[in-house]
């Protein structure tokens, strides 16, 4: 008897025909650079002189006392700013939801800054910021604090950095915790309210659990970008990595080994360190994040 | 009780707004103010009279009107290509069977775990390998396709039943007339989305522009801005003109379409 081969209207190998145009493009530009990341950071020398240097590379840049400021800078960063950015946009979501009328017109304004240009708002921010006739000074002059020196003053430059992250943080999150906030059952609420359970009991008990993969996303997001915070750094200070170079990221240090020095291999060692901690971090807050919903 | 707590809600809200508003709000105030009132000790907080030079002082000290030509172009080019290439990837992905597609899929949700940053100065090697550094192509080129979009378009095309394509086909429809004549028209509201998030991008990208282009006439409006900061010192006022320049047109394009943004930032979950 002769076998049916199992004939399908779908069985089409046209489907390479169509995907052609994308796969050419992400094949160029999305996976030979990560293969030549990792290659480079193994070489040394000028581009057309490529030498085989091991992992001498990574010697260098882990020895190196301006990837352990960049590093802890980022680092810094990123534990401050996004906890505090999700607690502070948490308050915002939940008070827009609960409290507050003309919910739309909230939700439309504390979204402009993810929309608006980083580099723009970092140069308003620069003159807000200013040290003799910024508005910031001259509002905390009022409550009897400063001049603060904002953008000139080493001390200060992670500070300054945090304070603008978390402003532009804000938006994104708020958001998102929003459609959480408006996919919670309502009826959980219900049953609360004729058991007489307090907003805060409620808060804590039904809002914040249904909340957690909601939140565990946000943190996750959160902290990949504040990890690869490289943007706002060159918008506050114009370009530099604050004063004396105080405020130095990982990123920036990326970017100023490729770009400004032009070692190449040292440069695209970090870039693979910076890629594994924040595959490593992102697995073990997955994790974490994980067994504390259980 | 009950007041009290709505008073303190009102009052956290309103000043939570205020903070964040306020950078836009003095930024075009004062990019109508003179020299003088920009920066007076303690601050001026309405100019006398409003200085509607600025933006022509501004203009006249470098080039915003090609740097706004090079971004709605760059943007706008990136965005169209985006969708042609999304669309059709998507369409093969979703309706259509074939060998090594999970291999395909697998592959393009690892690429989506891989950080720009860890990428970009590679690239900037291609396209100086290339010869095309300081052109459009290199700031187009890259952004022509995208993992991210073909997953949020191919999530959404999904939901038409694939009946939809068996019965076309057995019509005698082409895959392209499909595409044309149901694919595109049924997925309209994620396109849409899709666009306005991808020129919005477009709009603000950074740091492929400062990576790849040099001489002045191939600057975006980001990259532009930036080195103008420089350039113009301490003329606040100025500078607060050429943001004012760069932020109002997509503040116009949210206002406009402020549902299509929200729910589409919503639902792909991108952080800008």
């Amino acid at each position: 008897m002769k076998k049916f081969t199992r004939y399908r209207a779908e069985n089409s190998p046209q489907a390479w025909l169509f995907l052609l145009p994308s796969l050419v493009i992400i094949a160029i530009f999305n996976i030979y650079p990560l293969y030549q990341t990792f290659k480079l950071s193994l070489y040394k020398g000028s581009l057309n002189n490529l030498t085989f240097n091991g992992f001498q590379n990574f010697q260098v840049v882990l020895q190196d006392p301006k990837f352990h400021t960049a590093l802890s800078n980022t680092a810094l960063y990123a534990f401050i700013v996004v906890p505090l950015g999700l607690i502070i946009a948490m308050f915002i979501a939940v008070t827009i939801y609960e409290k507050v009328r003309y919910k739309d017109f909230f939700e439309t304004i504390f979204f402009i800054p993810y929309l608006t240009s980083i580099i723009a708002v970092g140069v308003v921010f620069r003159f807000l910021m200013n040290g003799d006739y910024g508005f910031i000074n001259h509002l905390l002059s009022f409550i009897n604090v400063g001049p603060i020196n904002f953008l000139d003053n080493p001390s200060m430059s992670i500070t300054t950095l945090i304070i603008f992250g978390i402003w532009s943080s804000l938006a994104f999150n708020i958001i998102i915790l929003l459609s959480g906030l408006r996919n919670v059952d309502q009826g959980y609420y219900k049953v609360a309210d004729m058991f007489g359970a307090s907003k805060l009991e409620q808060f804590i008990k039904i809002t914040l659990p249904q909340m957690i993969p909601i939140i565990t996303f946000l943190s996750i997001v959160n902290f990949i970008s504040a990890f690869k915070v490289y943007a706002q750094v060159y918008a506050v200070f114009n370009g530099k990595a604050g004063i004396a170079d105080s405020a130095t990221t990982a990123v920036f240090y990326i970017f100023n080994k490729f770009y400004v020095e032009n070692r190449y291999g040292q440069g695209m060692a970090a870039a693979v360190i910076l890629f594994l901690l924040i595959l490593l971090f992102t697995l073990i807050q997955n994790y974490v994040l994980k067994r504390i919903s259980k | 009780m009950k007041k009290a707590y709505s008073i303190l809600a009102y009052t956290f809200i309103i000043v939570m707004a205020f903070v964040t508003l306020f950078p836009f709000v003095y930024m075009i105030l004062a990019s109508l103010m003179t020299f003088q009132e920009a920066t007076s000790i303690p601050p001026t907080l309405f100019p006398n009279e409003f200085q509607w030079s600025n933006f022509t002082q501004a203009l006249a000290q470098a080039p915003f009107d090609r740097y706004f030509f090079n971004t709605v172009f760059v943007a706008g080019a990136s965005t169209l290509g985006t969708l042609v290439t999304s669309v059709l990837a998507a369409f093969a992905l979703v309706k259509l069977e074939f060998k090594f597609k999970n291999f395909i899929l697998m592959g393009m949700i690892a690429l989506l775990m891989v950080p720009y940053e860890v990428i970009v100065f590679t690239n900037y090697q291609t396209i100086a390998k290339f010869g095309l550094l300081d052109t459009y192509q290199a700031l187009i080129l890259p952004s022509l396709a995208s993992v991210f979009y073909i997953f949020y378009l191919k999530e959404y095309l999904t939901s038409i039943p694939l009946s939809y394509y068996k019965a076309a086909k057995v019509d005698g429809c082409s895959d392209l007339e499909f595409i044309w004549k149901i694919l595109i028209p049924m997925g309209k509201p994620a396109l849409f989305t899709m666009g306005i998030l991808s020129f919005i991008n477009g709009w603000n990208a950074f740091l492929w522009p400062i990576l790849v282009t040099n001489s002045k006439e191939m600057r975006l409006l980001s990259n532009g801005l930036s080195s103008f900061a420089t350039e113009s010192g301490t003329s606040v006022h100025l500078q607060m003109a050429a943001s004012t320049l760069t932020i109002v047109p997509i503040l116009i394009v949210y206002f406009i379409f402020r549902k299509q943004i929200i729910r589409g930032v919503v639902k792909s979950g991108v952080k800008g």
